[in-house]
Order: structure tokens, then sequence, then C-alpha cells
């Protein structure tokens, strides 16, 4: 992957609101877990840009945020972007409307998780890995992956 | 001595132990000693965001209850994920006033057991966010003053360029940790600049290291690495400062895979803040638990003249 490296995800192509993909609890439930306000996000599109990660991600942070306003759950809890966050705080810090989007990650991470997707099991680490990596990765990757 | 009360947390009392040891005999030699908490718990490593997960409020909480209810109100921790832990959680406490009573009910459940075991009749007085926790380099610089390092060097780090590299969690987020500015911090480039040696500026010193996705996603870490370390190399770096166990972790080992992917890396070493610190105020080399490193980082001191045998420079 290192050759499309810098480079952003596609475009994906529009889509069509319609009673049976609109998750209308979504967004309120989002709200609620990370105590943000998903309809402040205008779209400015900062998170995404300063986002270390972003060239790993399918779905961006700011499209995540627009998905989630437009109850589009489905994408994101299926996405990979929620378990490549590596939770850094670079999005939040930048928020010109102060939005805490590492708080609605992690509010996402957890509604996946509820759904019964675990990202990382402790059967998926290597034993050199395990026996190597300084303790707060472990705790942190358990903690964040799974549930 | 002053003693100071010191959360070491789990890395650094086993994989991590060089950064402990390099601490400790740093700050003896500057007047204060880390005392060590009788009982500790792991902090959590990551508080949670969700009001819902009040769980993983109780072992921080509970470690700072203990150290108020040792009659002490500063707490010097060195992990930056303890760091962050232990300083989210307190804020969260005194700010929130749900979440305080939350947490103090479960405290308050604990007890009888304990009263059981040490007869303890005190009392109960919940907490309430009375502990401040620092950084170990926050109160070199505020408590102590930079100055006084730079007094007390027996050997200055003059010949040497560093690049200070601040990652993620030691900063952000900047409302609740404050201990320097999110987008443009100092506090390590002022840090190095005490030691004698000279900071390097480079874009990605507050950049991401991929932080626990070392083990979930290595590859993406290996990225974002390589990214760190050419960037630090390019604008003329010797070698990088950190502070965090995870930040060391994945900057000094992944360089392996990193050498592995990407033909054109040069190896860069990597020295956790606490081994500058105990080398420039002449702790002998051989305590400094350099063997643990993936990149050798003799050369660089040899460079400069500091005896990487196995005598010190006094």
């Amino acid at each position: 992957m290192s050759e499309n490296t810098g480079l952003a995800p596609p475009k994906s192509p529009p889509i069509r609101l319609t009673r049976e993909i609109v998750n209308a609890g979504f967004k309120q439930r989002v709200n609620e877990l990370s105590g943000q306000h998903m309809d402040a996000c205008y779209q400015c599109g900062n998170c995404s840009s300063g986002c270390p990660l972003a060239q790993e991600m399918d779905i961006l942070p700011s499209r995540v945020m627009r998905l989630v306003q437009l109850g589009q759950s489905d994408d994101i809890i299926n996405g990979g972007t929620i378990w490549i966050c590596a939770s850094c705080f670079q999005c939040t810090v930048r928020c010109p409307k102060g939005i805490d989007i590492q708080a609605v990650m992690d509010a996402l991470r957890q509604i996946a998780m509820e759904e019964g997707v675990d990202h990382f099991g402790p059967d998926q680490i290597s034993p050199e890995l395990a026996a190597s990596v300084p303790q707060p990765g472990l705790v942190g990757v358990y903690r964040k992956l799974a549930t | 001595m002053a003693k100071i009360a010191y959360y070491p947390g789990c890395a650094l009392n086993e994989r991590s132990s060089h950064l402990d040891r390099s601490a400790r005999d740093a700050t003896v030699r500057l007047g204060f000693e880390l005392d060590e908490l009788d009982t500790w718990t792991c902090c959590g490593a990551v508080p949670p965001v969700s009001e819902e997960r009040v769980m993983n409020l109780i072992a921080p909480s509970r470690i700072l209850k203990d150290v108020r209810d040792s009659g002490r109100d500063i707490l010097i921790t060195i992990c930056d994920f303890c760091y962050n832990t232990l300083k989210r959680t307190n804020y969260s406490i005194k700010s929130d006033e749900i979440t305080r009573k939350r947490v103090n009910a479960f405290l308050a459940d604990d007890t009888p057991e304990r009263d059981y075991l040490e007869k303890d009749d005190s009392l109960w007085e919940d907490y309430a966010g009375e502990v401040k926790v620092i950084h170990l380099m926050e109160y070199l610089r505020d408590e102590l003053g930079y100055d006084k390092i730079t007094e007390s060097l027996r050997r200055s780090l003059n010949g040497l360029k560093i690049a200070p590299y601040y990652g993620c969690v030691m900063l952000r987020p900047q409302n609740e940790i404050q201990l320097d500015d999110p987008e443009n911090p100092s506090i390590i480039e002022d840090f190095v600049t005490a030691l004698g040696a000279q900071s390097v500026a480079y874009p990605y010193r507050t950049e991401c290291c991929g932080s626990y996705l070392s083990v979930s996603s290595p590859e993406a870490s290996t990225r974002l690495c390589y990214r760190i370390l050419t960037s630090a190399r390019n604008n003329g770096a010797d070698a990088i400062v950190v502070s965090c166990p995870l930040c060391f972790y994945n900057l000094d080992s992944r360089q392996k895979a990193i050498s592995e992917a990407y033909s054109d890396f040069t190896p860069v070493p990597i020295f956790y803040f606490t081994q500058l610190l105990s080398v420039a105020l002449g702790v002998e080399f051989g305590r400094q638990g350099f063997e643990k490193h993936y990149v050798d980082v003799t050369p660089v001191l040899d460079r400069i003249g500091i005896n990487t045998g196995l005598g010190g420079v006094e």
C-alpha cells in the first residue's frame, strides 16, 4: 500500500436517502454516547485533512460525521474507519466547531460492538507481539477495539 | 530529600523499566525522590468517553483517592498514557457532579472489604479531584525549573541535535490536559536546550505514531513511524527524544519493519527524556538500559565524547 501514500480514499457515489436506509435513532444515540452535537458539523473537512491515518481509511472522518447526520449507520459500522482511528485527538484539537470527534469515534465503536462486531480479539495477537508491546498498547487496543 | 508521590504504571514497572530507573536516578541527583505509591493498579490506559462506561473510571479514581488519603496533593507520572488517563479522570471528577457521585458510590462500595483487612474506621470522604496529576517533565519545568537542571549538569550534551517527539496523549485534548500548546508545544524543546543540546524543528512532532494500532494494524503504524523518523532525519536530527513507552516502542522497535519496507531508510536512535537527563547529570552509562533499544545509541553518544564504556563520567 506504500505506493499510494498520501492519497485520499476515492470519492463514493451519491446516496439516495429513503425511509428504508435512514436509521432514525442513530444520530441521537451518537449524540447521547459522545456528549457531542452531530449537527454542529458544517463539513469544513479540517478533521480529515489533519488526520494522520486518513490514507488508511475507507471513509474520511468528515464523511463519517456527515453519514451520522444522515442516519447512515451501516456504512460506518461495517466500514474500517472506526477501527483504524488511533484516538490521537488531532481532529478534536482542530475542529473549528469544538466537536470532540474522537469521542464520536469512540461512541461509534461502542455502537458497533453492541451489535456484535469485535474488531480485534485475543486470538489475533501474535505471541511475540504480546510479549513485547508495552502494556498501555495491549490494554488500549482491547479497550478500544473489543468488548 | 523531598519525596513526591509517584505512579509508575505497568509499563514502567516491567517492559519499560529503563524509563523508570533513569527517572529515579536523575531525580535523586536533582534533589527530590520519586516515592512510589504503596499500592497501585493499572490505570486502564485509555479513559472512557461515554458516560455509560463509568466502570473504566474506577481504577484511576481509586489510585487518586489513595494519594489524597495519604495526605499528598501532587502525583507524578511519566508514562503519557497514565498521565492522560489519570489527569482526565481527575478532570471529569472535578468538573462533573454526576460523574463524581457515581464514581464515589463505587469507591465507597469497595471499602467494607478494606475495613475488614485494615481496620479503617475513618469517616468516608468523597474524592472530589483534590490531587494534582503532573507529568515528570511538567514538574521539572514548573516546580524545579529548567535553569536548575542546567546548573546541575555534569556533562553538557552540546553538539547533539535532538528532535523532540510529543505524540498524541501527552498534549491532547488540550482543554483537559493543559500541559502546553497542542499544535505548537515547546516543553520538550526547552528541556533539550536546558541539557545543552540543540533541538531540531520538524513537522511531525505532534503526529500520532499509531499508538495501539501497532498491535491491531502494524502496517499502518509502520507507515506513520517511517514518516516521522524520516522527517526528523531530513531536518538534521541525530536522535529523537520521547517520554511515552508506546511511542518509544513504535519508533524504536518498528525500525526493523521500516528498514525492510523502505530501502531508503536510515535508522534513528530513540531516547527517553530521562535517559538524556541522567546521562547529562553524570549517571553511569551502564544503568540506562540502552541494551533494550533496537537502534544502537552508542555511536551518537560517542561522537560527543560521552564515555559509553562501563564507567561513568565521574
